[in-house]
């Protein structure tokens, strides 16, 4: 049986190095970066590699920048990076917020959001807040670069589309400026370290009158193989004057796009049944902030 | 297959042969008698491999020995002045906050960053800072005073 200590590690000092190996050996080789989830399947045996490809050493792929209204994210990012960062802080507070509630500060100082998306775990709580902004990844390869809409990059349960001699190099999103706000929510059965129940992620474009919306997106995590956009529940919301009657009803119209499996963690029916209050308790955080701003 | 990997350890300068991928824990416990960090759950929960990587916490249970060349590593042992303990050590002492000491190490070194980087801090950040490394032994409210009191203790 394969040890995790009779692995070779191969460590790249550039990108274009790193591709060139993956090129090479794909299929034989896996990336590693942070390593909080790679380690743990190889000691499980979840996970086939001769040798690990270490890309935790590549500056290049480690920033967060504004260019224009767009945020970059280089890969290498760890979560204690992103909540640090005062681009994210006033660009995309609610990546800093779903950051926060990734573990533990050990986990915060190496995970990588590259590897958050790579993982591809429905519960991986960047994701949600990744769909409701509509955010672009880019992958490398020895070829080129391709940008892939990050709904079409999850393709299934822990499915991804990213061929065996690609990385992850990039996430990017237009910044949240006002009349635009967003915010994420999780469910789980502790306060600290643990893994999300059920989340939610709702992007709104504030309309001219408080409690309108011009837009919103709403993103599921952790009820289905991947997120799921509540497109049903957004087209009802549209145009739609908030009060509580239409909120719930929402939250009903949200929980039946849901698909969830009942797991060590809770039910299917509770999964399903919590949505309504997710929804009501995120939108009453962004009306609230909404009235701090216009009261100033 | 082994290969020699340098780095700071404890503020001395080590060098160690060891597999690519044995994890830094494997390391230090097994190559460099550092046995301060344990290996409990060997997959992040439980905190008691912790250490300070150029003085941030992570878990050693998930780190590479590859990962570490040239960087700074400081474990409980690294912390000790003249063979005596330092402010958090002594106010983990002084505060009862160690029953079977077990997963104390991890602990002290989850403090000693908190310190570093708020020199006050409230309970809640405390909590947040120490949420990581699970005690079996005590419950928490005395590890907490040990960290208000360490924060008091805390040469300027």
């Amino acid at each position: 049986m394969m040890r995790l200590s009779d692995l070779d590690v191969v460590q790249p000092r550039t990108l274009s190095d790193a591709l060139t190996v993956l090129c090479q050996r794909s299929g034989s080789i896996r990336p590693i970066a942070g390593g909080t989830d790679v380690i743990i399947q190889l000691k499980d045996h979840l996970l086939q590699a001769k040798e690990l490809l270490d890309i935790s050493g590549l500056v290049e792929l480690r920033y967060i920048r504004r260019e224009g209204s767009t945020v970059r994210i280089g890969a290498l990012s760890t979560y204690s990076e992103i909540i640090e960062s005062p681009i994210l802080k006033d660009s995309c507070r609610m990546l800093v917020e779903a950051s926060k509630t990734i573990g533990v500060v050990q986990l915060q100082n190496r995970a990588t959001i590259g590897g958050n998306l790579g993982n591809a775990s429905p519960a991986g709580d960047t994701i949600p807040p990744f769909y409701v902004l509509d955010a672009t990844i880019t992958v490398h390869s020895h070829k080129g670069i391709r940008h892939v809409p990050v709904e079409k990059f999850f393709l299934d349960y822990r499915k991804v589309d990213l061929k065996p001699d690609e990385l992850i190099t990039e996430i990017s999103f237009e910044a949240v400026e006002r009349p635009c706000e967003a915010t994420f929510l999780k469910l789980g059965l502790r306060e600290a370290h643990f893994i999300s129940l059920a989340s939610i992620a709702v992007w709104v474009r504030w309309a001219h009158e408080v409690g309108n919306f011009s837009d919103v997106r709403i993103a599921m995590g952790s009820v289905a193989p991947v997120v799921v956009r509540a497109r049903k529940c957004e087209e009802f919301l549209q145009d739609q004057p908030l009060s509580e009657d239409v909120v719930w009803k929402a939250g009903e119209i949200a929980s039946g796009e849901t698909c969830p499996i009942t797991d060590v963690r809770t039910s299917a029916e509770y999964r399903r049944a919590v949505m309504p209050s997710l929804l009501y308790k995120a939108l009453h955080t962004l009306i609230e902030s909404r009235r701090m701003w216009e009261t100033r | 297959m082994e290969r020699l990997f340098s780095f700071k350890l404890n503020g001395q300068e080590v060098s160690v042969s060891a597999p690519p991928a044995h994890t830094l824990l494997e390391v230090l416990r097994e190559k460099l008698d550092v046995t301060g960090p344990k290996e409990d759950c060997g997959r992040g929960e439980c905190g008691a491999c912790t250490v300070l990587i150029n003085g941030k916490p992570v878990f050693s249970c998930l780190v590479l020995i590859s990962q570490v060349q040239g960087a700074e590593i400081v474990t409980s042992e690294g912390l000790m002045k003249d063979g005596l303990p330092d402010y958090v050590q002594k106010a983990f002492v002084e505060n009862g906050a160690v029953q079977c000491g077990h997963c104390i190490p991890g602990f002290i070194v989850s403090t000693e960053a908190l310190l570093n980087r708020i020199s006050n801090p409230t309970v809640k950040e405390i909590k947040i800072a120490l949420a990581g490394n699970l005690c079996r032994c005590t419950g928490y409210a005395s590890i907490i005073r040990a960290v208000e009191d360490a924060a008091r203790m805390r040469p300027s």
